[in-house]
């Protein structure tokens, strides 16, 4: 337990002695770290604004009130006769109004704004080829149930194929600033034992094992990571509470769920600390042989 | 305690530091390796710490084959070896208490052990005034006692010593002579390098003369120079 404890208090006595470097090193990671945060934050804001469209639901006919739910049976057997449909669905107005207060169910005051009553009924069309969303448009204009039509096609092919790309992006964003940590966490034990590099060759004369030299840089270097770490998942959880905050077009949403921010920022601490972990072993490598 | 059988040093390019040596040094001895810079004393003291590793030949320390033994026993090696070099080699972070405490620790010693034993060998070696002092706050002649106390502190069987006294004026060498001949009287073997001619006459020890790598004395309660030496040139 002594040895525990002497070994803990050896690393934190680096830690002081180094106060810059180490300071160089949580500010390396932190940033790289956030940024790697950040970009899975940005990935999940995505996905949440494109999940409608990543359903199928390639146009939206919104229908008057006028003839009531027969009329709209009628029209709804109608579309889905038609040859381009794959499938459509109705969604009534009470379906609508629980639709929207899923969507925005983290904007209660805006949630709230609304009733059933306000938002109309519509039905939902998967194309079989979204290229044909025009004859779709041509049938359908001039009928007398129709209120709106939003036709995304287009729009969706676009945004899938962006975001695709973002998520690549993201993904590679990570690999590449998670693998920059364990460098630079490494980069910086290695600093630290090249500057007592004398006094590690005492330790080694006087009988100190190899682990008894290496675990207070490793334990440096843990401490460091997940220093960076947390202050990522800090920055990045404030940033987003800062920007859901901010009024935006109803149509993007700027927040992702509670849940999500906790287990990921979880998960960047942890990788934090596996960086030093990581990091610490691949600078000690070269330099502690007895 | 001690013993090289047919020991052999080259180092890369094919500079040959120690060749054909062989000696035995028993439990208790004090023995001084005497020769010219470059005649091999560092490296026989490097090759029993396994600072070294031969190139040809055994050496046994304290009862182990130190040519076989892995990596990871090395330390362990160490433990059982005290060693005190020219330059102290002290932890410039540490105080004097923190120096010689950090060869017990490094042990596992129990607190209470390091608690017990580090005051008394600094009494021993005359420090115990200066125990929270920094090892720049001392002068040389401090600086190696306290590289003595920490050699010595876990009672070690054997102490290696490389020019103990080369970076010391000649009262203070007489002062670390005495404490070595001191601990050498507890029956720990001393080993010691040097080619301080006086230390040497004065002690009146056993002396292993090294030229360029070989032994070409050794007489046992001699100086540094001997005129009736069947081994020498």
């Amino acid at each position: 337990m002594s040895i525990v404890l002497y070994l803990i208090s050896e690393a934190f006595l680096n830690l002081r002695r180094n106060a810059l470097v180490a300071s160089g090193a949580v500010l390396a990671v932190f940033v790289s770290l956030a940024l790697a945060f950040g970009a899975l934050v940005f990935n999940e804001l995505v996905r949440v604004n494109t999940l409608q469209w990543q359903q199928g639901d390639h146009l939206i006919v919104f229908l008057k009130d006028e003839g009531g739910q027969a009329a709209h049976n009628t029209l709804l057997e109608q579309v889905r006769n038609y040859d381009e449909v794959e499938s459509a669905r109705y969604l009534d107005k009470s379906g609508a109004y629980r639709e929207f207060q899923e969507m925005y169910s983290d904007q209660p005051a805006l949630a709230a704004t609304v009733s059933a009553a306000d938002l109309p009924a519509s039905i939902r069309v998967e194309l079989k080829d979204i290229s044909a969303y025009q004859e779709v448009q041509f049938r359908l204009v001039g009928d007398p149930l129709l209120r709106r039509m939003s036709v995304f096609s287009e729009g969706i092919e676009r945004l899938m194929s962006l975001t695709q790309v973002l998520n690549s992006i993201g993904v590679g964003l990570v690999a590449i600033l998670g693998a920059a940590a364990v460098v630079l966490i490494a980069n910086t034990i290695r600093m630290a034992i090249y500057a007592r590099r004398e006094e590690i060759a005492i330790m080694k004369l006087v009988g100190a094992g190899n682990w008894f030299i290496r675990v207070p840089f490793i334990l440096e270097g843990v401490t460091v990571g997940l220093l960076g770490g947390g202050l990522a998942a800090a920055a990045v959880y404030a940033s987003h509470q800062l920007l859901s905050g901010v009024p935006t077009d109803i149509l993007i949403r700027f927040q992702v769920e509670p849940g999500f921010l906790a287990g990921r920022g979880f998960l960047i601490l942890v990788f934090g600390g596996l960086a030093g972990l990581f990091g610490s072993s691949l600078g000690l490598r070269r330099f502690l042989r007895i | 305690m001690i013993r090289l059988q047919n020991v052999a040093k080259v180092y890369d390019g094919g500079i040959v530091a120690v060749r054909d040596v062989d000696m035995n040094i028993r439990r208790g001895d004090f023995v001084f390796l005497v020769g010219p810079s470059g005649s091999g004393k560092s490296t026989i003291i490097r090759m029993c710490l396994r600072e070294e590793r031969v190139t040809r030949g055994k050496i046994w320390v304290a009862g182990k084959d130190i040519t076989k033994i892995p990596s990871w026993k090395v330390p362990y090696l160490r433990r059982t070896v005290g060693t005190v070099f020219q330059d102290f080699k002290l932890l410039p972070n540490k105080t004097v208490a923190e120096n010689v405490a950090f060869a017990l620790k490094v042990t596992g010693c129990p607190p209470s052990i390091v608690r017990n034993q580090v005051p008394k060998v600094l009494d021993l070696v005359g420090l115990s005034a200066k125990s929270d002092r920094y090892p720049r706050q001392l002068s040389g002649g401090e600086q190696q006692r306290v590289s003595i106390a920490r050699a010595f502190v876990n009672r070690p069987p054997i102490l290696l010593a490389d020019e103990p006294t080369g970076n010391l004026d000649p009262a203070t060498s007489v002062g670390i002579m005495r404490l070595l001949d001191r601990i050498n009287r507890t029956g720990t073997t001393v080993v010691m390098a040097t080619h301080d001619h006086a230390i040497v006459d004065a002690m009146r020890r056993r002396v292993v003369r090294l030229d360029r790598g070989k032994v070409v004395r050794d007489m046992t309660d001699s100086g540094y120079e001997s005129t009736n030496d069947p081994l020498e040139p």
